[in-house]
């Protein structure tokens, strides 16, 4: 059996607790570097767009080379980028 | 009445009311369903749709909103009514509006997309609704941020032994953002320092009394002892009102806590917001734990401490100021907020919570389970301060809690200045969050007819000043109750749109409709009420003593307090007419996803 496929083991209650000292300490820090990093997954793929469309803006070579790393990002980038936001976007 | 029972009598309110009420709903009104897909599932997009572990969810949510309300709501109420009313209303309102609240928002966000309650209001109710919510929403901050910076400004200046704390706070969350983002320190590295460094330093606050004694002497010196601006204050003198003063030292004070507001607002979040919060939240954790453990066994380890010493009860209308009322319905509805029931939990639930629950099962845990908790935090307040009793407000609250934390063996005196850091760092973390979103929301709201709001800069020295304004009425009880009326505001705007939501897929709506309705009839009474007594006990009295200051202040107020009532008006109206509307025809639902095996 591989790793991945092992049950995953439960923490008994201090697993419970150190769940909840993570999301109450650590998890919105983590949110926050995930959003910075979609930021600059936002330029990486705009730097790239003209080749996801055929339209080459940089020299090809590069951006050729880069287009396999943002292939796996464009279906999450598409639901950023078209979601209505709002002010209160800003609370969560 | 000892704490021992009353900590029973709160924890036999969560377990019936989660157990017989709240879990009943869950199962037959909105019926859960695990298999069904969430947002976070549906539309994870590795941000802000993310499927999260119950557990870490609940933390979040907890920590998110867990703030000053539930402590300085259980604070006030108790000096004005006992600690009786206060307590009653704790129980009532978490067990019947308040877990109804929070659970309903994070319900209705993620059986609509992950949306938020704007967006949903705006197809459900009308566009209109949307744009009064926005500017209900800049109020709503804009009031909370002047309660707090006041309150705040009074406890440092009158208390010299929790400035260093405060101060190495702020130079540890420096420390610590500089070291986890630019230097790659390990966090639990970095955390044993900068948290380390800042317990002693509030510890440790009587080093540099003296010090900052001499401080605020020269600050006051600087006006020859005179005061700044003078006013009427309806609650000093056992609440018959008194003249007061604001001298250049708490005038000193507001100013630094706005500017640390201020660069919390524009510095980048990881630069200073975010590593505050995270060092804050260590202090305030440990006194609250220390608090929560100790209230449960002083009885039998320390029983001078847990007995309670203000009166039960101080009547239905207490004096407050000579012209002023203060009715326990509806007031008291609007004084205590988070610990029974509030709107930021909803509106924060609908677009932070809900897009990460990876499971329908996980709705009522999280949202109703952090409610019940933020009660238990409420319940610790109303015993500190009950057992407390000595001095201003906050002082007693700081005298219960260090109370409770004595009995394990820390020095009364180093015991009460973690009790009074943990208060001011509870509050300062959600300040600077709130010019943030305050700042955002002004540019949203008036960045296309006056453009230099969009200035980051010029939006948040706006925000800034206001609050400042409003705090130098020096009528913060009032600021607070107003405050508490919006808040509540919201919670009830948030019920009726669940209300709306349940009638439109044709289901039982009364669980969060008569709730909903109790709430804006009292919050929209009370917010009158508050404008009266600001009219009668501050405007009137400091017109009459040729104040500008306080008289400007509190016609802002009063200004504030109409538009919330129209604004709740409007949308009480629109509702209304949604819900007459789809009370009779039902929208059909498209069949919903299943989640994946």
């Amino acid at each position: 059996m591989t790793d991945a496929a092992k049950p995953k083991k439960k923490g008994g209650i201090l697993g419970v607790f150190k769940d909840i000292v993570y999301g109450m300490s650590t998890h919105e820090m983590t949110r926050h570097a995930v959003r910075t990093r979609a930021s600059m997954e936002h330029l990486f793929i705009l730097i790239t767009m003209g080749d996801l469309l055929g339209v080459p803006i940089l020299p090809p070579y590069y951006s050729l080379r880069l287009l396999p790393y943002v292939t796996p990002q464009i279906a999450g980038w598409k639901r950023r980028m078209l979601r209505e936001r709002d002010v209160t976007d800003v609370l969560g | 009445m000892n704490t021992l029972l009353a900590v029973i009598i709160g924890a036999l309110t969560v377990y019936l009311a989660y157990t017989l009420y709240a879990r009943r709903i869950d199962r037959h009104v909105i019926q859960s369903d695990p298999k069904r897909a969430t947002p976070a599932t549906l539309y994870m997009d590795g941000v802000d749709f993310m499927p999260t572990n119950r557990n870490i969810l609940f933390g979040y949510h907890f920590k998110s909103i867990a703030a000053a309300g539930p402590i300085i709501g259980a604070i006030v109420a108790a000096n004005l009514w006992g600690w009786l009313p206060a307590i009653i209303w704790l129980i009532l309102g978490v067990s019947f509006l308040g877990w109804a609240s929070d659970y309903s928002g994070i319900v209705i966000s993620v059986r609509n997309d992950g949306n938020s309650l704007s967006a949903i209001a705006h197809r459900l109710v009308s566009p209109r609704t949307r744009t009064i919510l926005f500017v209900f929403i800049f109020f709503y901050l804009l009031l909370v941020a002047g309660a707090f910076v006041g309150i705040m400004a009074t406890v440092l200046e009158s208390q010299p032994k929790t400035q260093l704390g405060v101060i190495v706070l702020t130079v540890m969350g420096l420390l610590l953002g500089q070291m986890l983002y630019r230097w790659r320190t390990g966090l639990v590295g970095a955390t044993v320092l900068t948290v380390g460094l800042t317990l002693i330093a509030i510890l440790g606050g009587g080093w540099t009394e003296e010090v900052f004694k001499a401080f605020t002497a020269g600050l006051n010196n600087l006006s020859g002892g005179a005061p700044l601006v003078t006013y009427f204050d309806p609650t000093l003198a056992n609440f018959k009102g008194a003249d007061a003063k604001i001298m250049p030292s708490l005038l000193f004070w507001a100013l630094a806590i706005s500017a640390f507001c201020y660069a919390g607002s524009v510095l980048p979040i990881w630069r200073m917001a975010q590593p505050v919060i995270y060092v804050g939240f260590w202090i305030t954790a440990l006194a609250m734990v220390l608090g929560l453990t100790g209230a449960l066994v002083a009885p039998f380890m320390k029983p001078e401490v847990a007995q309670f010493v203000i009166p039960a009860f101080r009547g239905f209308n207490p004096q407050l100021g000579p012209a002023g009322i203060m009715p326990l319905w509806p007031m008291l509805f609007v004084t205590i907020a988070c610990g029974a029931i509030s709107g930021w939990h909803a509106l924060f639930g609908a677009v932070g919570t809900a897009r990460q629950i990876q499971n329908e099962a996980d709705m009522l845990p999280i949202g109703g389970g952090s409610m019940f908790a933020e009660f238990l935090l409420g319940l610790l307040a109303l015993l500190a301060v009950s057992v407390g009793a000595k001095g201003a407000p906050v002082g007693a609250f700081a005298t219960g809690l260090g109370g409770f934390i004595s009995v394990w063996g820390l020095p009364i005196q180093y015991a009460t200045s973690l009790a009074f850091a943990a208060f001011i760092v509870i509050v300062l973390v959600v300040t600077q969050l709130l010019f943030r979103v305050q700042r955002v929301t002004l540019s949203e709201w008036l960045g296309d007819v006056f453009p230099p709001c969009r200035n980051q800069h010029i939006a948040s020295l706006i925000c800034v000043a206001l609050a400042i304004l409003l705090m130098m009425t020096g009528t913060w009880v009032y600021l607070w109750q107003l405050f508490g009326g919006a808040n509540q505001m919201m919670a009830a705007l948030s019920l009726l749109l669940v209300t709306v939501w349940l009638a439109s897929v044709g289901k039982n709506w009364m669980y969060a409709g008569l709730p909903a309705a109790f709430m804006w009839v009292t919050t929209c009474a009370s917010i009158l009420v508050t404008a009266y007594n600001l009219y009668s006990n501050v405007y009137q009295i400091n017109m009459a003593a040729g104040r500008t200051i306080p008289v400007v202040g509190s016609a802002l107020m009063i200004l504030v307090a109409l538009l919330l009532v129209v604004a709740a008006l409007y949308i009480g109206l629109d509702t209304w007419r949604a819900f007459q509307r789809y009370r009779h025809r039902p929208v059909q639902q498209r069949k919903p996803a299943a989640a994946r095996a």
